[in-house]
């Protein structure tokens, strides 16, 4: 393993983040406070600065709060003034934190129809309607991406749609715009397409897993509710942006999607299980079935009938989970121990309206979302929105859903450099794109959509929630 | 009665018995007759009578087994017929039949026992009668003897003879279907030849023309100077290349493209030094690539010539029709020879010395045979990597030697005489190169040559075939 | 990636050589060429490239060869420890039936050009085995796509579930 400067420089910077503080004595913040700085410290450096794998420091994350911080750790056996120590349990609990299994739910139904090619048929179908013209084909791509990337990964989706456009690109002259609008159509409408629903992209999963700690759930229907009106508009705006930006010189396109449905045994009963799955979800307020529960459903159908093996199982990406369970439990400790309220204490909020905040948080999130992971964005942001909800600091008016709403919707949002998130590097690596071009109209879409969010925080959700 | 013999002749004891026969009434009584092809007795028959023939003559002939029927006698007056079987009591051997009118005298056995044994005056005349008889048969026996003696070796001589003959006969199918091979070979390659001529021809025309299709440029031209280089620049081994890819890189250290930097290896010196000359106002990419074209014409060039000495050495190596002889330099047949096999040569390691050495009469095409089927056999002993080497000499004036020697196993003791017989292979006969007929064949043409080939095995291991050949004018 | 993935090129003829290597020349950048003209030369270049930590990704080898032939070369690098994942193509103008089913069988050849090739037989070959080469070695496919096939480089991420994070 070759070791570069960056992460020497991220092991140092975290590993000092974590010894410093036990030698300050900052005030008003309590012995377990600093402990926690240290630990927040490390996870912020390792996570900006990657010595490890994102997942690794979410791991470490868990075992130093277990270690450091709990009941049964080294230091705080009992109950003190300032800070009322957890079990461990509830550390390591965050790992089966609803949220996670939601996303379990959610890995198996994606997995299963990626392994009975369900993805690509459904892309199949719901392109036929948009034609041969370019720039409807653009529609159609964009749409179908968006819709797959709600229930997959965005990435996932990408590098399946990246099979469809890829052919398409060879067969187009090589000077046409059309090619970099194809080429940049897919990641952006995933990108946008995955804040639709609950299981869509982490950083939501991050949201409503710290929502959930506070005691409010948001039904997966009601999250299509709150994100579907915002997707269909950002989608339509960056169709548009794109499509002005790089106008095809061709009038004519060929899709040369061809296949059926496949119609094994498994593949129908995976067809009725996600049916199942994705109805129920969007009814949770009809029959009060909690998503989470819901999700065990495609996880114990599709094993008990072997559509998904073990093999399939072993394959699922754990280490998302365990990640967005890092940022979980490193929630817990902030609030518990002051830190989160002695962080957010130090600004003074009063002078800042609720829109403002808003607007703040929105923009904090994009701008170090396009460079550090969506999901390691909103696990460092969203605690501070809940602090700043459950200390009364902030003016009134300001609503703790919506403010972390933003801030998860927001960091989705950013997709302006190729290290932005993972569907930005595969439609770079295609060699068809330059960064200069996917950074104008990322900033371009980005920040229209960051000026939708606002507009829709404020107009809109507040009515339906 | 003649003195000086034992016994008096046949024909006066019969006239002595004839007189006998006129006063005795008793025996004129025994006396018989038969007409002509009348037969007296049969083969297989008991005999109660013995004759005694007095005129005429019988035959004696036996039936085989097979149904085939031989002459065994001819029996003349003063001969008994019967004899065999009348005296031991078997069955009579054979059938006697008369071959003209006969008589004689008949003696049942009581009859005979008296006349031979108790009258006064044929006692004496018939017991030499049966002595004349017995003497006759036995003389008979010894020259049949030495007849069938004579017959058999005769058999035996002609069955040599056959089997030479044969032989030969196939000896020359063989060599038949050999010239038949050979000679369809001839054909191929002359078509061939013809087919890929043209193409080598227009490629190394096409070469010539792009040349000064590139050159037209102004003199002095960068450009034109390091396409000039490329032109008479081969390529490098592959280890010369890494090698000199490092002093590359370190020569060049702004050029970052492996790529480019691989062909800068392959640019020689002076090259380096135009590119260097120039880097400010020629881009690097543009020399480097003036330098390949200049390079692959150059390998154009090198190669179509290749294709056009195949072809030519492939058509003087298959010359078989026309077999004349004349005024050759052995070491053309050599190197095409080398040349052919070459896909067999590349795994030994050659070391091919030859002397200058005069023109002499030969006939090309079967030399070449007699190269071929030496190297072959050397092919197929020597392990990759082999040893091989050629060398070419004179010795004294009017000889030429061409040896051949490896470092294989060598040949075995009990092979080395018969390494030159028809027919004698260490090999399995299979699908070898196809036109040798072996070392015989190799032999036969060297010695109608004049000349002759001997193998040996040399002292440090491994087999050296050498071949003499005179130096004369056709 | 933090090593190379080398094409070696094993040619005894000068001229031979020095055409395969420009034909790949586009592929140098991303996967760098060595060469060797016997097969004794590349197998120490083989053991040079591993002992520098990079690795052979794709094997091009003529058949007919000054001492060891293609085959055995190929044959034996079955059984180098690492060598023996690389991909193996046979380029050559003569090979038996015999050789080429040995090569197949016990070499586990991956292809085989028959000389003469044209650029785009090559190109393609070349592509497609360094394409199967990074896929089997579950290399990041996005480093290779704009260089190899990229719809299949795009389907194995599909196949192999893709996180966002």
């Amino acid at each position: 393993m070759k070791i570069n400067r960056k992460q020497i420089i991220g092991s140092t910077v975290g590993i000092l983040g974590l010894i410093i503080p036990f030698f300050l004595n900052i005030n008003g913040l309590s012995e377990a406070g600093h402990v926690t700085l240290g630990v927040f410290f490390l996870a912020a450096a390792f996570w900006m600065l990657e010595p490890v794998p994102i997942y690794a420091t979410s791991m470490l994350v868990i075992f130093l709060q277990v270690v450091l911080l709990s009941k049964e750790g080294l230091f705080f056996h009992s109950v003190t003034d300032s800070y009322t120590p957890d079990s461990y349990t509830a550390f390591i609990g965050t790992l089966a934190n609803p949220i996670i299994i939601l996303f379990l739910g959610g890995f198996i139904l994606a997995d299963a129809a990626v392994k009975y090619s369900l993805d690509r048929n459904i892309t199949r179908i719901l392109l036929k309607p948009f034609g041969t013209s370019p720039k409807f084909i653009v529609l159609g791509l964009m749409v179908v991406t968006a819709v797959l990337s709600g229930f997959m990964s965005n990435t996932a989706t990408t590098a399946m749609m990246m099979t469809v456009i890829l052919p398409i690109i060879a067969r187009v002259k090589n000077n046409d715009p059309l090619r970099i609008g194809l080429a940049l159509s897919i990641p952006f409408a995933a990108n946008i397409g995955g804040i639709a629903t609950p299981i869509g992209t982490p950083p939501n999963a991050v949201v409503l897993g710290a929502l959930n700690q506070q005691g409010i759930t948001i039904a997966f229907g009601e999250w299509m509710v709150l994100a579907v009106p915002l997707v269909v508009v950002a989608l339509l705006m960056a169709w548009f942006i794109l499509t002005q930006m790089f106008k095809a010189q061709t009038d004519h396109v060929e899709i040369d999607m061809s296949g059926r449905f496949n119609t094994s045994k498994n593949a129908i009963l995976l067809y009725v299980v996600f049916g199942i799955t994705v109805l129920l979800w969007i009814t949770e307020k009809a029959h009060g079935m909690k998503s989470a529960i819901i999700a065990l459903i495609p996880v114990v159908f599709l094993t008990m009938t072997k559509v998904i093996t073990k093999d399939d199982i072993r394959k699922l990406p754990w280490e998302v989970l365990w990640l967005v369970a890092g940022g979980l439990s490193l929630g817990i400790s902030m609030k518990s121990t002051g830190l989160a309220e002695w962080i957010i204490g130090s600004i003074s909020w009063s002078s800042f309206g609720p829109l403002l905040i808003i607007i703040m948080f929105g923009s904090v999130c994009l701008l170090i979302a396009n460079f550090l992971s969506h999901t390691v964005t909103a696990t460092l942001i969203v605690p501070l929105a809940v602090s700043l909800a459950t200390s009364g600091l902030a003016t009134e008016g300001f609503d703790l859903v919506i403010v972390s709403i933003v801030i998860g919707i927001s960091a989705s949002l950013a997709m302006m450099l190729p290290i932005s998130t993972p569907p930005n590097a595969i439609a770079m690596s295609t060699g068809t794109i330059e960064t200069s071009q996917m950074a104008k109209a990322g900033i371009t879409i980005g920040l229209l959509s960051l000026v939708l969010v606002i507009l829709n925080a404020v107009f809109y959700w507040p009515i339906i929630l | 009665m003649q003195k000086g013999f034992l016994l008096n002749s046949r024909v006066d004891i019969l006239k002595f018995i004839n007189k006998v026969i006129s006063d005795t009434p008793d025996l004129q009584k025994l006396v018989v007759s038969f007409n002509e092809k009348e037969v007296l007795f049969k083969q297989g028959e008991n005999l109660p009578y013995l004759y005694l023939l007095l005129e005429g003559g019988v035959k004696l002939n036996r039936e085989n087994d097979d149904g085939s029927s031989l002459d065994i006698l001819t029996l003349e007056p003063g001969h008994f017929v019967g004899l065999v079987s009348f005296n031991t009591g078997n069955d009579s051997l054979t059938t006697a039949v008369a071959l003209k009118p006969i008589k004689a005298l008949r003696f049942s056995q009581d009859d005979f026992d008296e006349y031979l044994n108790n009258h006064p005056r044929l006692r004496h005349p018939m017991q030499q009668l049966m002595m004349s008889n017995m003497t006759d048969r036995l003389m008979g026996n010894v020259q049949l003897e030495s007849k069938m003696h004579a017959l058999n070796q005769k058999l035996e001589d002609e069955g040599e003879q056959l089997k030479i003959a044969y032989s030969k006969l196939e000896d020359s199918q063989q060599k038949l279907v050999h010239q038949e091979k050979m000679a369809t070979l001839g054909e191929l390659v002359a078509g061939f030849a013809h087919e890929v001529n043209n193409p080598a021809a227009a490629l190394l025309r096409s070469s010539e023309m792009l040349k000064e299709n590139f050159l037209d440029l102004p003199s002095g031209d960068p450009r034109s100077r390091i396409f000039e280089i490329g032109l008479n620049s081969s390529p490098l081994s592959s280890e010369m290349v890494r090698k000199r890819m490092l002093e590359v890189q370190k020569k060049f250290p702004y050029v970052k493209e492996r790529s480019i930097i691989r062909k800068l290896a392959q640019i020689p010196e002076e090259g380096h030094e135009v590119i260097i000359d120039q880097r400010k106002k020629t881009p690097i990419e543009i020399l480097v690539q003036q330098f390949e074209a200049g390079k692959f014409i150059h390998n154009i060039k090198v190669a179509s010539e290749r294709i056009a000495n195949l072809v030519k050495s492939l058509k003087s190596y298959s010359r078989q029709d026309n077999n004349e002889a004349e005024m050759i330099d052995l070491r053309d047949g050599i190197n095409d020879t080398i040349l052919i096999l070459s896909h067999r040569l590349k795994y030994l390691d050659m070391e091919v010395k030859m002397d200058e050495i005069p023109k002499t009469c030969a006939r090309l095409g079967e030399l070449n045979q007699v190269w071929t089927n030496i190297l072959v056999n050397a092919c197929d002993v020597l392990p990759d990597g082999g040893k091989l080497k050629i060398r070419t000499k004179t010795e004294g004036e009017y000889k030429i030697v061409v040896s051949i020697s490896d470092n294989g196993p060598g040949i075995p003791d009990d092979v080395l005489p018969r390494i030159f017989e028809p027919n004698f292979t260490t090999k399995n006969q299979g699908a070898q190169f196809g036109l040798g007929l072996g070392l015989a064949i190799s032999n036969e043409i060297i010695r109608h040559h004049g000349g002759f080939i001997r193998a040996s095995n040399r002292e440090n291991g491994g087999a050296k075939f050498e071949i003499i050949l005179p130096v004369k004018n056709c | 990636m933090d090593h190379e993935i080398y094409i070696l090129i094993v040619e005894d003829e000068l001229e031979v050589m020095d055409a395969i290597v420009n034909d790949l020349s586009e592929f140098e950048d991303h996967f760098p060429i060595e060469t060797a003209n016997t097969a004794e030369e590349a197998q120490s270049v083989v053991d040079q490239i591993y002992h520098a930590n990079n690795e052979v990704g794709l094997i091009l080898c003529d058949h007919v060869l000054p001492g060891k032939n293609g085959v055995d070369f190929l044959i034996e690098l079955q059984s180098h420890d690492l060598a023996r994942n690389s991909k193996k193509v046979l380029v050559t103008g003569q090979a038996g039936l015999e050789d080429t089913i040995q090569a197949i069988n016990k070499a586990r050849l991956d292809h085989y050009i028959a000389k003469p090739w044209t650029k785009e037989q090559l190109d393609s070959v070349v592509k497609e085995q360094l394409t199967n080469y990074v896929i089997d070695r579950k290399y990041n496919p996005m480093e290779f796509m704009a260089i190899l096939d990229s719809v299949k480089l795009a389907e194995s991420m599909r196949a192999n579930p893709l996180t966002d994070n």
